[in-house]
């Protein structure tokens, strides 16, 4: 890392949300940028994993640029927006699995929620959905906006096989006879 | 000849030049280099005879570089269908389940029911495609008119085939002890087993096999005690005594194979169908490349056309065959390829469909004839605890005690396979389960993780072969009105499901409740996402059901002229040097999966073929 972007990864980490002070020097090293982060915070809020398990997948960029993409523009940053005005701890109540009055404001709203279940899609199956039609008409609509696998990694990187206990199918194989092994989780 | 020779990338000019200008004949032409055809070819080069294969399709996965760029048309496919790694060659058209759906596609489907099966033409054939289930046809599949009165009998039996059997498990390369396969009248000879260990059952055949071992059904007034045992399996295991397990094929210009490490055991990657990445399960590329290299010869892109034949004595002279560059366009060169004696390898509906376009159907209308499937129905349901869903081989094992038995006379038999891939056959898991937990529960957050980490795991499925009989009404011909891109007839298919199935059908569905009931899984069968199977209806019931790939009959064997188109060595009744092999030749199915059967056949056909050109 360059001196300018240990620079910016403290700024940044300037700009935090609360409620993670307790090690804000590590935050401040592990900051791309400020709206890569929010992202990241978007998707942990939306997905239930972790910003960590979310930035492991290394496909963090690969979907905001996506989105970029195939949204109209200012939609990802509303998105962004709209997920820091949430009240304070909406993300703590929803990793605990508390059903969240903060949710319902990003994923009852008409503009906002569609795509936010997009990006769950988006983590969960490395898949783009196509929006509604009624979507396009209101908000606009992009010709990159066609339901289809987003890339190989990002099929690989899917949380879904995560989530299964499983690996993606056709990749990261597990090994000889792994099939036969109790899942984690199973007593006896 | 080397290596270079095999693929079209390579050869030159020069050879295509000589080769076309008839100044070479072969021993034998064999047409596809799917399995049956590479089984015929690596024995009869390995004898010391000349071999021309022509395969309609391209040799895309000949290179493992090749093969790896099909593993990424699979990663990205919308959907994961059994063609999605492999897609279609546009002069060498083939059928997709996708257009069982949409009603378009290569099959023109006459009906009344559709047929819900595909293939593949490329070389290697469906095997890069096939689960890879090898069990061998039950002693009675072979008697099914004399035990039970319905279907055929066929001109050979089980002992006859016994040798081949055997021979065709060591060159597919299948797993499987025979301690756990010697029943329902399955004999073995004295001191064999298969090359390699059975493949390990997974946790979830661990799970079912305590829930429903020794449990008792009824059929036919007949006891059976079901037990979830391993299927023997073309998928490389830890072997016996001294054999070497087959990995990957990797045919480089340079001679180079890079990855013929690989695959030397399988590695559980969960997709033996649509494509096994590190090609530990068998496909026919792989006997190809053993066939003696020195007198063989392949061409890829030639479609083989039009059959030659001495109009007086029956005497084949020559296969045409249109050689193309280009997957995409129609654009080709004719050629003549000529030999002592000719192998019909395409598959079951190219086979039939080649010598109907020759004008070959003969006299008795038998080609084309008898067009078979196991229709097969999905059951699937959630486990009350995990079964480690979505890991391993996507079946491991399975119930067959109810695959023969005196009911036979009444109804179809059939065979359970257990899934170890969840409801991604039969739904399209896990993506449709997480679309219906946040578009249609609206989940998100730790709630939604919650619920797909407590659901997915637990999710079972079960597909049933279903046994069909031969029968006139259901057949390939061709119609001068639908054409593909090269000239070429596409197939029309008529295809009826009887009540002989359907009740077979039946008694499956009721044996499966009984089953997901004793091991507590809660059916969730045809509910969701299954609606666009086609449909059969059955004394007020409805089947869902699909194809399983295992086209036969189509040129079945018998004992005259008079009604089969073969004999039982697959040699022409009408054409004394033709031979058509694979599940074409089948007069019964069982509840086999076809490829074991049809790759014995293919090698007793081999060894009457040597013996007669050596002459």
């Amino acid at each position: 890392m360059s001196r300018a972007d240990q620079t910016r990864g403290q700024l940044d980490g300037g700009h935090h949300r609360g409620g993670r002070s307790a090690a804000p020097v590590l935050d401040a090293v592990s900051v791309r940028d400020e709206r890569t982060d929010r992202f990241v915070e978007l998707s942990a809020f939306l997905t239930g994993y972790g910003r960590v398990e979310l930035t492991g997948t290394g496909l963090t960029g690969l979907y905001l640029q996506t989105l970029d993409a195939v949204l109209p523009a200012g939609v990802v940053d509303e998105l962004l927006d709209a997920h820091r005005r949430l009240p304070a701890g909406a993300n703590g109540a929803a990793n605990a699995g508390r059903d969240v009055a903060g949710g319902a404001l990003i994923l009852d709203d008409p503009k906002l929620g569609p795509v936010a279940r997009n990006v769950i899609l988006l983590w969960y199956c490395g898949t783009w959905t196509a929006l509604s039609e009624a979507w396009r008409a209101a908000y606009g609509s992009s010709p990159l906006d066609a339901s289809r696998v987003v890339s190989a990694e990002a099929y690989q990187g899917a949380l879904q096989w995560a989530a299964a206990g499983a690996h993606p199918a056709g990749a990261r194989q597990q090994g000889f006879g792994a099939w036969s092994l109790t899942p984690e989780g199973v007593s006896g | 000849m080397t290596a270079e020779h095999m693929t079209a990338e390579h050869m030159t000019a020069e050879h295509m030049t000589a080769e076309h200008n008839g100044d070479r004949t072969y021993d034998v032409v064999v047409v596809g280099a799917g399995v049956a055809g590479a089984l015929i070819a690596k024995r009869l080069t390995h004898a010391g005879f000349q071999v021309l294969v022509l395969e309609a399709g391209p040799s895309t996965a000949w290179t493992f570089d090749g093969y790896t760029e099909h593993l990424d048309e699979f990663y990205t496919a919308a959907s994961k269908g059994p063609e999605s790694a492999w897609p279609p060659a546009g002069n060498a058209p083939q059928p997709d389940t996708a257009d069982v759906r949409s009603g378009g596609g290569y099959f023109v489907q006459r009906g009344p029911n559709k047929y819900g099966s595909s293939y593949t033409r490329l070389l290697g054939g469906s095997t890069l495609h096939w689960l890879g289930v090898c069990l061998r046809m039950l002693p009675e599949d072979f008697e099914l008119r004399s035990r039970y009165g319905v279907g055929r009998d066929w001109p050979l039996g089980y002992d006859e085939l016994e040798p081949y059997y055997r021979e065709a498990e060591w060159e597919i390369g299948v797993s499987a002890d025979v301690a756990e396969q010697e029943h329902l009248g399955i004999r073995f000879s004295g001191g064999y087993d298969y090359p390699m260990r059975r493949v390990p059952p997974s946790y979830s055949d661990q799970v079912l096999g305590a829930a429903v071992d020794g449990m008792e059904v009824t059929l036919g007034g007949e006891p059976f005690a079901l037990k979830v045992r391993n299927y023997p399996a073309g998928r490389n295991s830890i072997p016996r005594g001294d054999y070497q397990p087959v990995g990957a094929v990797d045919e480089r210009g340079d001679g180079q194979a890079l990855a013929a490490d690989l695959g030397q055991r399988c590695a559980g990657n969960t997709a033996c169908t649509p494509i096994c990445p590190i090609q530990a399960k068998y496909n026919a590329q792989k006997t190809l490349a053993q066939a003696d290299r020195g007198n063989l010869r392949v061409i890829d892109k030639a479609v083989v056309s039009k059959i030659l034949v001495d109009p007086v004595s029956g005497v084949v002279t020559g296969v045409e065959y249109q050689r193309y560059q280009d997957p995409g366009s129609p654009r080709h060169t004719r050629h003549t390829a000529r030999a002592r004696g000719y192998v019909l390898a395409a598959h079951a509906v190219e086979n039939a469909k080649l010598m109907l376009a020759s004008g070959l159907g003969g006299a008795n209308a038998a080609l084309g004839a008898g067009l078979m499937d196991h229709p097969a129905l999905y059951a699937w349901g959630l486990s009350p605890s995990s079964v480690g869903a979505f890991r391993g081989p996507l079946s491991t094992a399975g119930i067959d005690d109810l695959r023969g038995g005196s009911f036979r006379g009444a109804h179809a038999a059939f065979r359970f396979d257990i899934g170890n891939d969840g409801w991604r056959a039969t739904t399209g898991a896990p993506d449709t389960t997480v679309a219906a937990a946040v578009t249609g529960q609206g989940l998100f957050g730790a709630s939604l993780r919650g619920h797909l980490e407590a659901t997915l795991p637990r999710q079972v499925r079960f597909s049933v072969a279903v046994e069909q009989l031969w029968s006139s009404a259901n057949r390939v011909t061709i119609d001068p009105r639908y054409i593909d891109p090269l000239g070429n007839p596409r197939p029309v298919i008529n295809y009826h499901i009887d009540d002989y199935t359907l009740a077979g059908m039946a008694a499956a569905t009721d044996v499966y409740k009984q089953m997901f009931s004793r091991a507590g899984i809660e059916d969730a069968t045809d509910s969701g996402n299954s609606g666009w199977f086609p449909s059969a209806g059955y004394n007020g019931r409805v089947f869902h059901y699909h194809g399983m790939g295992h086209f036969a009959g189509t040129h079945a064997m018998g004992i005259s002229a008079a009604d089969s188109v073969i004999d039982a060595d697959q040699r022409s009744w009408a054409h004394p040097n033709l031979f058509l092999v694979g599940s074409g030749s089948f007069p019964t199915m069982g509840t086999s999966n076809p490829t074991l059967t049809l790759a014995a056949l293919s090698l007793r056909t081999a060894e009457k073929m040597i013996k007669e050109l050596g002459r």
